[in-house]
């Protein structure tokens, strides 16, 4: 496995032993296993350090406005569904600025697949904290520790009874590639994988050996199909932080519902219309 | 010569649905008709009335006063009867008194059906009495609308349609109204005729979340959606809406949303980004008086600016104002044009006045008859989506297709890749601007009416072009020499041929004419608009923003009182 022309030829704006880095690698290893025509794969990203990957490889690319990733996703992956639709976003990117339309694109269940590089704090913007940073988290904003208990993105999905759900680590590039390859492969609709992702830069207490000490892969005893199970795993952090496929619904997906797309993709649709 | 009708009552008296039929058979009876609205912003209660103007020759406006008042409440009765014209007459559905005609509508359902649900049709009965006209084309209406609903529900119609025309014979008075003739029968709303734009150009996405007074154009495309192949879904707000149209347009379909002025606020950002990417983004922009959220269910024309200046930074749009429902339907396919052939946003604006008319259409074409999405077919190895070309228009090839398409909201270069390389940022900026220039020679002109000579000038855009012309030929009719301009693009606009228009006659813009900005908000928007760009100097500004529309004969009596 080589890394794409494009990945050498770009001026990578992360910073040395960015986890980013290392989820770029997997990324290009899921999409080689996966077999997708690079052609017909379609990056989608908001604003942020993760948004800018798409850049870093070989692909159609949407780079987007902040927060917007996720409708923009559904909007091509409507206008052409035989597309592969997958969207690189942070946790500022997905679960702050654009958290309405999680929650409603988790209902709505298109089949656009959503990798959250989640580092806990803001990048982009120099180390202000994030909506997964955890209680007490100090930063030059929150100068007396965050406040709030951190979004969970992962119990918001299941409540939701989202198609697909899933959490891997930047450090462990065997699981996160088969996390990758999972919601790749995944056909019911929306997927999400929250991928923990250390900053080496702005978040000095979730470093990788913090999370290497509590990353831990759910064992094969679990069934993602049983939400409550899964919503207890889901609701684990601290000591022990689950790592694996934690949920998994039947559920039929947007495109599959619509009349219309039964006949084929919008884009190529030979015009019907009243006479 | 001509009559206005007036159906007043409470919200869920069904005064729209009697309003309705009785507009389709007065066209039925090859009549004019021009209807309008009035309502509160609430599901029951309160004072909601329909306006039906009938008459020979072709309507564009509202008239203030009523011929014929159908007064459904006591407070109708009570606030509208000030309202009606000399020699006009009053039905009041309950016990008449003097100058007062009473049928007991509901009660004469309930009598005749076991329910008073069909009270509207004894009402319409009547009025279709009060007129002289036929009532068996109201009885054949009547057995178009309802003949899914089984043959009780056509019968009991009829019943009370005849019924109400009985008790309503011998009460006509001095009422003349006008006699059938052979104006076309079809009838269409602004909003039903945008609607029917974008399907038949070819429109496959339409993704909005409800906002009057747009919601009937979103409503419209769902009712035609399985027929022409549209998917129609409902965002969770306007961001996701604008943004779902930027993604399926990067991918190659025609996609449009509705929204009114404080939904359009929040999709200004996503406005932005279609500018920056440059995608055939098409924004249908119903106004209604703001701020904020304003009055709900009145009209204006109060986010022209808005529009034009909409999103941060600078990028090329059209925004279209259309005037009569007919030019609904045109200039909707035309923005859509627009916005493929030059890549970038397009805006239709109306608003509630011109959403809910409803007047005779000449044969829209229902076939679909998409329009050219300007997409190179067989992008070479070397593809880059933003190459600079002399007019600022790349090719534009699709993702899927042999060719990798990156776009970005960041600065990027010709390859669609974020770049911070400052000269690349100049001549994409240069390239993204020049096509302003394609769009301005290319701009719709303004349609002058009235006599080429005329002293005063009424400038009209969108909604305003049938109260102004109506105003131009009340005017003329005493003698007046009046003209309108109406501009159904308001931007951009080739000022060089508006200046000598306007010129004409006079040395300097302007001069020589009296020119009055007709508009309905509180600043003249329009007129400041064409002064900046130096095809005005003075105006009078003639401006309503009470959020009622203007008829004609406001117009004319405030040009000349």
């Amino acid at each position: 496995m080589t890394m794409s022309k494009a990945f050498f030829d770009a001026d990578i704006a992360w910073c040395p032993g960015c986890g980013n880095f290392s989820i770029l690698r997997t990324f290009e290893k899921a999409v080689e296993a996966a077999g997708i025509d690079r052609r017909k794969l379609v990056l989608v990203s908001g604003i942020g350090q993760a948004a800018k990957l798409p850049h870093y490889t070989q692909a159609n690319v949407f780079n987007g406005l902040h927060g917007r990733a996720l409708p923009a996703a559904v909007g091509i992956k409507l206008a052409n569904h035989e597309l592969e639709v997958v969207i690189t976003s942070g946790d500022g990117d997905m679960y702050g600025e654009g958290g309405n339309h999680l929650i409603h694109n988790i209902r709505r269940n298109v089949g656009v697949k959503a990798f959250v590089h989640n580092n806990q704090v803001y990048g982009l913007t120099k180390g202000q904290a994030s909506p997964t940073s955890d209680m007490g988290f100090v930063t030059k904003v929150q100068t007396h520790g965050v406040m709030s208990p951190p979004f969970n993105p992962l119990a918001i999905a299941i409540v939701e009874d989202c198609s697909f759900v899933a959490r891997a680590f930047a450090g462990d590039p065997k699981h996160l590639q088969e996390m990758m390859l999972a919601a790749l492969e995944h056909k019911g609709g929306f997927a999400l994988l929250d991928i923990l992702q250390p900053c080496p830069t702005f978040n000095h207490v979730n470093t990788f050996k913090w999370y290497r000490e509590r990353v831990k892969k759910v064992d094969e005893s679990h069934d993602p199909f049983d939400r409550q199970k899964a919503l207890e795993v889901a609701f684990k952090w601290g000591e022990e932080i689950p790592i694996g496929i934690i949920y998994r619904s039947e559920r039929a997906s947007f495109e599959s519902l619509q009349p219309v797309l039964g006949k084929g993709t919008l884009v190529e649709r030979p015009v019907a219309g009243a006479s | 010569m001509d009559i206005n009708v007036r159906i007043a009552g409470a919200a869920g008296q069904g005064v729209e649905t009697t309003g309705e039929l009785l507009v389709e058979a007065f066209a039925g009876l090859g009549l004019y008709v021009f209807s309008t609205q009035s309502y509160m912003s609430r599901v029951r209660g309160g004072l909601n009335w329909f306006d039906i103007r009938i008459g020979e020759r072709e309507l564009f406006s509202g008239r203030e006063k009523a011929d014929l008042l159908v007064a459904l409440t006591p407070e109708a009765l009570e606030l509208l009867s000030e309202g009606v014209a000399e020699g006009g007459l009053v039905v009041f559905n309950g016990e008449g008194q003097e100058g007062v005609v009473g049928i007991a509508f509901e009660e004469v359902a309930k009598e005749l059906t076991g329910s008073k649900i069909m009270g509207n049709t004894v009402a319409a009965g009547a009025v279709f009495s009060l007129l002289g006209y036929d009532v068996g084309e109201l009885e054949s209406r009547l057995r178009a609308r309802f003949e899914r609903k089984g043959a009780e529900v056509v019968e009991g119609n009829m019943r009370c349609a005849r019924r109400g025309a009985e008790l309503a014979a011998g009460h006509t008075g001095t009422l003349r109204a006008p006699e059938g003739g052979d104006a076309p029968t079809g009838i269409c709303s602004g909003n039903e005729a945008v609607g029917l734009g974008a399907a038949t150009a070819g429109v496959k996405l339409v993704t909005s979340y409800p906002m009057t007074p747009s919601t009937g154009v979103f409503t419209f495309l769902a009712s035609v959606a399985d027929e022409y192949g549209i998917v129609v879904e409902q965002a969770e707000d306007e961001i996701a809406a604008i943004n779902m149209v930027c993604g399926a347009t990067y991918a190659g379909v025609p996609a449009m949303t509705t929204t009114s002025g404080g939904g359009f606020a929040l999709m200004v950002e996503g406005l932005a980004l279609a500018g920056m990417l440059e995608l055939p983004a098409f924004v249908f922009l119903g106004q209604r008086p703001g701020p904020a959220t304003g009055l709900p269910t009145r009209t204006g024309q109060q986010d022209l600016k808005f529009a034009i200046n909409a999103g941060h930074g600078e990028f090329p749009r059209a925004i279209f104002a259309p005037g009569t429902p007919q030019q609904c339907y045109e200039l909707t396919r035309r923005a859509l044009e627009t916005a493929h052939r030059f890549q970038t946003p397009a805006i239709l604006m109306s608003d509630q006045f011109l959403a809910d008319v409803r007047t005779n259409c000449r044969g829209l074409d229902t076939s679909c008859r998409p329009i050219d999405r300007c997409i190179v077919e067989e992008p070479g190895a070397d593809y880059v989506r933003y190459a600079v070309t002399a007019d600022g228009v790349s090719p534009r090839a699709l993702p899927g297709s042999e060719a990798f398409v990156a776009v970005d909201s960041d600065e990027h270069g010709e390859d669609g890749h974020i770049t911070e390389d400052l000269a690349a940022r100049v001549r994409l900026q240069d390239k993204r601007m020049r096509k302003l220039e394609g769009m301005t020679v290319e701009a719709l002109a303004p349609e002058w009416y009235g006599p080429g000579d005329a002293e005063y000038v009424l400038l009209a855009w969108g909604s305003t072009y049938g109260p102004c012309r109506e105003a131009v030929d009340l005017l003329g009719g005493r003698g007046e020499s009046v003209a309108m301009l109406h501009f159904a693009q308001v931007w951009p606009i080739h000022a060089a041929p508006v200046r000598s228009l306007l010129a004409s006659g006079g040395e300097s813009p302007g001069e020589g004419r009296r020119v009055i900005s007709v508009e309905g908000n509180a600043t003249g928007q329009f007129a400041s608009v064409l002064r900046g760009l130096g095809i005005l100097e003075e105006c009078r500004l003639m401006l309503r923003y009470d959020g009622m529309p203007f008829t004609g004969e406001e117009i004319a009596r405030r040009v000349k009182p």
